[in-house]
């Protein structure tokens, strides 16, 4: 017997009903099928999202709902895929919902080389951007900054990288957060945590972290693909990457200081990952501060690289090659303060999103000019070789969701079962075969980010359209794919 | 069962790691060689590098985890590919709190690249335990996050 009983609200939408601990009720945008997978997984697996969302739905002070995202798959005691949004004076602040690589992320650039010469010199564009950017275990970045400049990217974020005279400011418009959010406290951030960062501003990292050239290859909305300056056959250039070394430390360093806070102030502890302190105790308030500098960060690493993309955007294609602009970037591993309406009324919550992007629809607070009749776009990065997609936030998922969205298609296999069923060098064949230029650091990792370990992100992107909750605007098709 | 011995649990987006042994100590060394074994390839390597760690945790659990991930920050910082660690001293404190010193040996990254597999962001405490499962066989697990 599945561990948590469901029930159906509507095609696209599953409620847990509050019952027993639950503060509020569990959500899950999913469809038959896959809620029919998610409950057949936790008969059998060990580790069961349905039941992480329930875990969720008991802590303290939360509201609403605990939600899930149709990308939804098993965590560390949050659903990845999670969105847990919590009062300021009742609620807690947890670990679980941040995670490891602390405001992982999205920015999409738009590149003024028609498709066709993108196309007529993809391998030599990809040989340049694997040359470039760092990437790979143990890549080190061409910013080597001392103990007072780490301390400045922790407060400053994309902002330090500009001041660098690395690019122009006029790409922070289009950043989340204008790319720096305030309050981040790098006397939180422990001395190892910055040594480890001091290389690594401007390296991508490994694993499912990739720089793709891609075109779009359909629109479904003429009118907010034009807001965002996009048309079929237009050229961009996504860069998937997060808080590096830096953040993983954060979390590495906070997991105990937030299991002892959870015994402290005598917060359930459900799943061992799943551990938390309110978000106005000293603890809890440490941690903001650590993830605040996380997410600057972050912000920081992907504009180093946008300047290093640049670069070799330039370096292949010359004068053309330099009309390459922000078109949005933004994160989906966060900590939020955010201001949402719940029951007719304006409330300040801490949102949590755990591979959930924030998708703010048309007049929400912090849109670029150019978007805010629109909506804010959401980048969805596809599995290797198979589609992106840039969505738009709506009004309904501001009602539902807070404002949040799915960030990929979400794992169906685990990493052992990819590892049985493919290997890298076929893999890379197969993308090769159509027409993907494919430039790897590491091979080994290749088969488990296989395109077949995860859910059908067609079908993702469509439950989410079906709730209401984000629309699509553009499908992306990858040309060139860089993996760490 | 071997007496002692690692491997790795599926979870669907990270990996879950076991390690077994007679006593705790075993138990942690093959954790951390199951999780060494996650990021490279480390069969046949000399080691060239050879260096300490010492942890400590409020329970066996929490050793494991603070050792894992002092695996993981000491040789992110020192540029190595750690091959083994072998523990040479875990005891309960007279304060109540668990210690541990290892001895670990490595090859510097930059001549192994090659053997690179995946990057390990941390060890979570994630169906984290250290406990004896039967009488003299210890079990160390948990998921790290990739």
């Amino acid at each position: 017997m599945a561990r948590v009983e469901v029930r159906k609200v509507h095609d696209y939408l599953w409620e847990i009903p509050k019952s027993g601990e639950m503060n509020v009720p569990g959500r899950i945008y999913a469809d038959e099928d896959s809620i029919r997978f998610l409950l057949s997984e936790g008969k059998s697996k060990e580790w069961d999202a349905l039941l992480q969302v329930r875990n969720v739905a008991c802590l303290p002070g939360i509201r609403k709902a605990s939600l899930a995202m149709a990308d939804i798959h098993p965590g560390y005691g949050f659903p990845i895929g999670g969105v847990g949004a919590f009062d300021l004076d009742t609620g807690v602040v947890t670990i679980a919902g941040v995670g490891f690589d602390i405001n992982c992320g999205v920015r999409t650039m738009i590149v003024g080389v028609p498709k066709e010469d993108v196309e007529a010199r993809k391998k030599e564009l990809a040989d340049a951007l694997f040359r470039i950017v760092p990437a790979g275990i143990g890549s080190t970045g061409s910013l080597k900054l001392s103990a007072k400049e780490i301390d400045e990217v922790l407060l400053r974020g994309a902002r330090f990288v500009i001041d660098r005279g690395l690019e122009s400011a006029s790409d922070l418009a289009y950043v989340e957060e204008g790319g720096m959010v305030e309050g981040a406290d790098p006397s939180c951030v422990s001395a190892t945590a910055k040594e480890r960062q001091f290389k690594q501003v401007g390296t991508l990292g490994s694993g499912n972290h990739y720089l793709e050239v891609q075109y779009v290859d359909t629109v479904y909305d003429e009118k907010a693909a034009e807001a965002f300056g996009l048309a079929v056959g237009t050229v961009v250039v996504s860069i998937h990457t997060g808080s590096r070394a830096l953040g993983h430390q954060i979390g590495t360093d906070y997991q105990s200081v937030l299991r002892k806070a959870s015994e402290k102030y005598k917060i359930p502890i459900r799943e061992s990952e799943l551990v938390a302190a309110p978000i106005g105790s000293p603890e809890g308030k440490r941690y903001i501060a650590a993830v605040k500098a996380g997410i600057n960060c972050a912000f920081a690493n992907r504009q180093a690289i946008a300047h290093l993309v640049r670069k070799a955007f330039k370096e292949v294609f010359g004068a053309e090659g330099t009309r390459v602009r922000t078109m949005y970037e933004v994160g989906h591993n966060n900590l939020k303060f955010e201001r949402h309406v719940l029951d007719g009324v304006e409330t300040d919550l801490l949102i949590h999103r755990k591979g959930a992007t924030r998708a703010f629809g048309p007049m929400s607070a912090g849109l670029p000019d150019r978007y805010r009749m629109i909506g804010q776009p959401v980048l969805v990065g596809g599995t290797m070789g198979t589609s992106s997609y840039v969505l738009i936030g709506t009004e309904k998922g501001m009602e539902e969701t807070f404002g949040s969205a799915i960030h990929g298609a979400g794992r169906r296999q685990s990493r052992k079962q990819a590892l049985k069923e493919y290997r890298g060098e076929r893999i890379i064949g197969d993308l090769a075969a159509r027409g993907i230029v494919v430039r790897v650091h590491s091979k080994p990792g290749i088969a488990e980010e296989a395109p077949g370990a995860y859910k059908d992100v067609e079908n993702v992107v469509g439950i989410m359209e079906g709730a209401g909750v984000s629309r699509r605007v553009v499908r992306l098709k990858p040309m060139v794919c860089v993996k760490g | 069962m071997l007496s002692r011995g690692h491997e790795t649990i599926d979870h669907t987006a990270d990996m879950g790691i076991r390690g077994w042994g007679s006593t705790p100590a075993e138990a942690l060394e093959e954790a951390a060689a199951a999780m060494l074994e996650l990021m490279a390839d480390v069969r046949g390597l000399v080691p060239s590098r050879r260096s300490t760690i010492s942890r400590a945790g409020s329970d066996l659990t929490e050793l494991l985890i603070e050792f894992l991930n002092g695996l993981l920050s000491d040789a992110d910082l020192s540029g190595t590919v750690y091959l083994r660690a072998a523990v040479t001293r875990l005891e309960k404190t007279s304060d109540g709190t668990w210690a541990l010193d290892a001895a670990i040996e490595g090859v510097p990254l930059d001549e192994v690249r090659e053997r690179l597999r995946i990057e390990v962001k941390a060890a979570t405490y994630c169906g984290a335990s250290v406990r004896e499962q039967d009488p003299g066989v210890w079990v160390a697990r948990c998921v790290v996050d990739l």
